[in-house]
């Protein structure tokens, strides 16, 4: 069963000097527990596609045409009330720049531990802690009691996106969309956050749509590769296939 | 407390002493500098009939002949010790003077600080939440045009409604006369310039909350907080509003001698027996000691305020983990 | 969200200037002459406004007066913005004993009451005509702004332009006039305007208070000065119609200072 699939997608952005279309009949799949890779230029609209299908888009973003289903079910029509019970739930997104991304006001722990009261109500105040101390591990953050109480500004780049990673796990998501989510880091933290990623998919099993303009990253983590030039999805396989024959994107 | 906290305390004290120093210095010299005669605020009409000698005599038994640095070195030096003088005017110790007036400012500031805060959050919130929605724009529009009323102008319009058409409220004093104050009366005569007060600066301040939520609302951690599944409500009351909280306290702390210093035009109009009133009276007729002390209240307490104010940035805002740009602090020159 | 041009608010603000320059057709009567016979008359059709309790007719008074509450509004705004300007790029550009010193010499100015700064002030001039009041109200008005003014040029002083320009071999006053001040434009006429937004208020609440121009001045505030006697009166053209030009003034004044004060934030909501 495809745990997420895309069909003639397309979406416009209407601002003042005119209509701006990001995507462009935009259509795949993705499957249980793979990892595809998303590549292309900037500006070619892999963000939109990830925004959209999470429905994150601005107000003067629509979608004009397509379906999206996950697990054979529809949610294109799904209204906000409906997506958020999605967000956080089945899906989850790491973010290019997790300086940003992360909200400068409030410590690690308790944003990673927001994620998992609203994934996990059920939990007690003591499991909740328990839970962020053991996504805090799993991503490769050390001394986790202390790490929790810091603020954003007080981590690396690398620190932040991991605990970037920790929120986007939190949500014990079917499908993670990691939306340029090593591009701001340098290499060695690239790699092994990409290192990270796998052994997640190998221990939790979630789909993961890894949004990249560097090929070498999607060489080396991806399943399938999908291309992407001027919001049109033009060629989509598997990643032997896309690298063998040395596409110039 | 460790040493370098101590050190910075004591270094903010000694600032803080020195500043009420100064300002004693400053308002001591600038209310001699105004025209008219103190004798005028304590023998009143009196004066014109005195003689010459008797003018010197009295201006020598005021201390008014010594020359300046000795008033000022005199008045200093009793001051240490609480005792601020006489009132020209009303003829009694100034602190008692004061007293009487303090309360009811305080009463209709402090209320009024308390209700202009409380309500611009809100005002703010709503705002922001619906953004550039009709709404917003008509609260913004009613916002602007009600906080370019002058205040003396709106408590003019509200006493000429309620006062003089309607004659629903009261329209000067603190209580009735001879009412002893009780809560109904009070309530009744502070209903008016409180109206006013919280009218004239609402807006400002509402407007302050709305355009920093506006600002936080398009941070990048706003969309991650979505996609975490919260509301868009939900993410503005619980992490924009967090972003916004440090400068809202701040602005708070330096609105604070604003409010209850300014409040003299409401409390001319109203003839509400506060400070601002007394402040206005020793300006004009030169009650010196009177001036003095009701200068240095309202100065201090701005002085106060503005350290708080610095303060509460440099502690309760995680971002400034690096240096911000507080007057005469550390950044680089150019 | 873009922002539209506040042509109302012009239009108007320009007509209220034009016509109180050139009041002379607009007055039906001399609005210094106290015609003894018709005090506290209610509006009609010889005294369109209705007349004070000197007998002098509002509506010729508004146009007079309103002359000078402008003038006094302008002229106080032009010398507090000078200061501010001046103190604060100095205090900006200068080093950081200079700047503190400025800066505390500014806030301990903040802390004087501004009543009696006003009255020492006006004190020392002596007399209480429009040019005096203007120059008092100016000294006592530029605090605020400088130090807003104090704060960008340092935040300018620290971006990577200035600090290119510098590092090009710009000396200290080619970096002031060619980079900072270009900069500092937009939000100092946002400023300038509110000053004369603060100005004129603060000239009709300290005419008001019989601290400013005298009852014989004609002005918007010294008209309502009289207002207090008029509520006894139910005299409510008194109070109401000077009232009303002010507050008018003073909305397109402030729409034209949010005007300028530039377009919203140009990225978008990510409330959804």
């Amino acid at each position: 069963m495809d745990v997420l699939t895309v069909k003639n997608l397309s979406v416009s952005f209407f601002r003042t000097e005119g209509e701006i279309e990001a995507l462009k009949n935009v259509s795949f799949t993705l499957r249980e527990g793979e990892i595809l890779a998303v590549m292309g230029k900037t500006g070619c609209g892999k963000s939109v596609l990830c925004k959209s299908i999470l429905k994150l888009l601005p107000d003067i973003a629509k979608i004009k045409t397509g379906h999206i289903y996950i697990r054979g079910e529809e949610i294109t029509g799904y209204s906000e009330k409906q997506m958020q019970g999605l967000r956080g739930r089945f899906f989850s997104m790491v973010f290019q720049n997790p300086m940003t991304a992360l909200n400068p006001c409030m410590s690690v722990g308790e944003q990673i531990g927001e994620m998992v009261r609203l994934r996990r109500p059920e939990f007690s105040g003591r499991e909740r802690k328990k839970r962020v101390a053991e996504l805090m591990e799993l991503v490769g953050l050390d001394h986790a009691g202390e790490r929790a109480r810091q603020y954003p500004f007080q981590l690396s780049g690398g620190m932040a996106q991991r605990c970037v990673i920790a929120i986007a796990l939190a949500a014990e998501p079917a499908v993670l969309f990691a939306d340029e989510a090593t591009t701001a880091l340098d290499a060695t933290v690239q790699a092994q956050i990409l290192e990270l990623l796998l052994k997640l998919r190998e221990r939790t099993g979630m789909s993961i749509v890894l949004v990249t303009h560097n090929p070498g990253v999607a060489a080396r983590t991806a399943d399938r590769v999908a291309l992407m030039r001027d919001g049109e999805l033009y060629r989509i396989g598997d990643v032997e296939e896309i690298f063998d024959e040395s596409t110039p994107n | 407390m460790t040493n370098r906290h101590l050190i910075k305390m004591v270094n903010n004290i000694g600032k803080f002493l020195i500043s009420v120093l100064v300002l004693s210095v400053l308002v001591f010299t600038l209310s001699r500098l105004a025209p008219g005669d103190p004798l005028y605020a304590y023998y009143g009409e009196r004066v014109e009939k005195m003689s010459v000698e008797e003018q010197d005599q009295a201006r020598e038994r005021l201390g008014l002949q010594a020359p300046l640095f000795t008033q000022y070195v005199r008045w200093l030096q009793r001051a240490v010790h609480g005792d601020f003088g006489i009132s020209y005017q009303y003829k009694t110790d100034v602190k008692e003077v004061i007293a009487a007036g303090i309360v009811n400012t305080l009463l209709l500031g402090g209320l009024g600080f308390v209700l202009i805060f409380a309500l611009a959050l809100f005002l703010g919130l709503f705002c922001a939440w619906r953004e550039d929605r009709l709404a917003d724009r008509v609260v913004c529009r009613i916002g602007t045009v009600t906080s370019c009323i002058p205040e003396f102008w709106l408590s003019l319009l509200l006493l000429l409604i309620f006062s003089v058409w309607l004659d629903w409220l009261p329209s000067s004093g603190a209580y009735a006369a001879g009412g002893g104050g009780s809560l109904p009366d009070r309530a009744a005569h502070l209903v008016l310039p409180l109206s006013v007060v919280v009218l004239g600066h609402l807006w400002y301040y509402a407007f302050q909350v709305r355009n920093r939520l506006l600002e936080e609302v398009r941070a990048d951690y706003v969309l991650l907080a979505r996609m975490k599944g919260l509301s868009g409500r939900r993410v503005l009351y619980r992490h924009c509003l967090r972003g916004a909280l440090p400068s809202y306290l701040s602005m708070m702390a330096i609105a604070l001698p604003h409010i209850l210093g300014g409040t003299y035009v409401v409390e001319t109009v109203f003839s509400y027996p506060g400070i601002g009133k007394l402040a206005y009276e020793s300006a004009r007729y030169q009650d010196y000691n009177l001036l003095m002390v009701v200068s240095l209240l309202t100065g201090t307490l701005v002085i106060l305020c503005n350290l708080t104010a610095r303060l509460v940035n440099e502690r309760i805002d995680p971002r400034m983990g690096v240096r911000s740009v507080s007057a005469g602090g550390e950044v680089r020159r150019l | 969200m873009k922002k539209k041009f506040p042509v109302i608010s012009l239009l108007t603000l320009t007509a209220i200037v034009i016509l109180g320059l050139a009041c002379s057709p607009m007055m039906t009567k001399d609005p210094l002459y106290m015609d003894l016979a018709h005090c506290n008359e209610a509006p009609g059709k010889e005294f369109l406004f209705g007349t004070d309790e000197m007998g002098r007719d509002i509506f010729s008074m508004i146009w007079y007066g309103g002359r000078i509450s402008l003038t006094v509004g302008f002229l106080a705004a032009l010398i507090s913005t000078m200061l501010a300007v001046l103190v604060g790029s100095v205090s900006g550009c200068a080093s950081a004993r200079i700047d503190g010193v400025l800066m505390r010499l500014t806030e301990l100015i903040l802390s004087v009451p501004g009543l009696l700064l006003t009255v020492s002030l006006q004190a020392v001039f002596g007399r209480a005509d429009v040019y005096s009041l203007s120059v008092v109200i100016g000294l006592t008005g530029w605090m605020g702004m400088a130090k807003v003014v104090r704060t960008e040029v340092v935040q300018l002083g620290n971006t990577d332009f200035v600090l290119a320009a510098k590092c090009l071999g710009g000396r200290f006053f080619h970096v002031l006039f060619r980079h900072l001040a270009p900069n500092l434009f937009p939000s100092v006429l946002f400023m300038a305007v509110m000053h004369v937004r603060n100005a004129i208020v603060a000239e009709a609440a300290l005419s008001f208070m019989g601290l400013g121009l005298p009852v014989e001045v004609v002005s918007w505030g010294s008209m309502l000065s009289l207002a207090e006697r008029a509520l006894f009166s139910h005299a409510w053209w008194i109070i109401v119609i000077p009232g009303m030009f002010l507050t008018g003034t003073l909305l397109c004044l402030t729409n034209l200072g949010e005007y300028m004060r530039g377009s919203a934030n140009k990225r978008h909501s990510n409330l959804g």
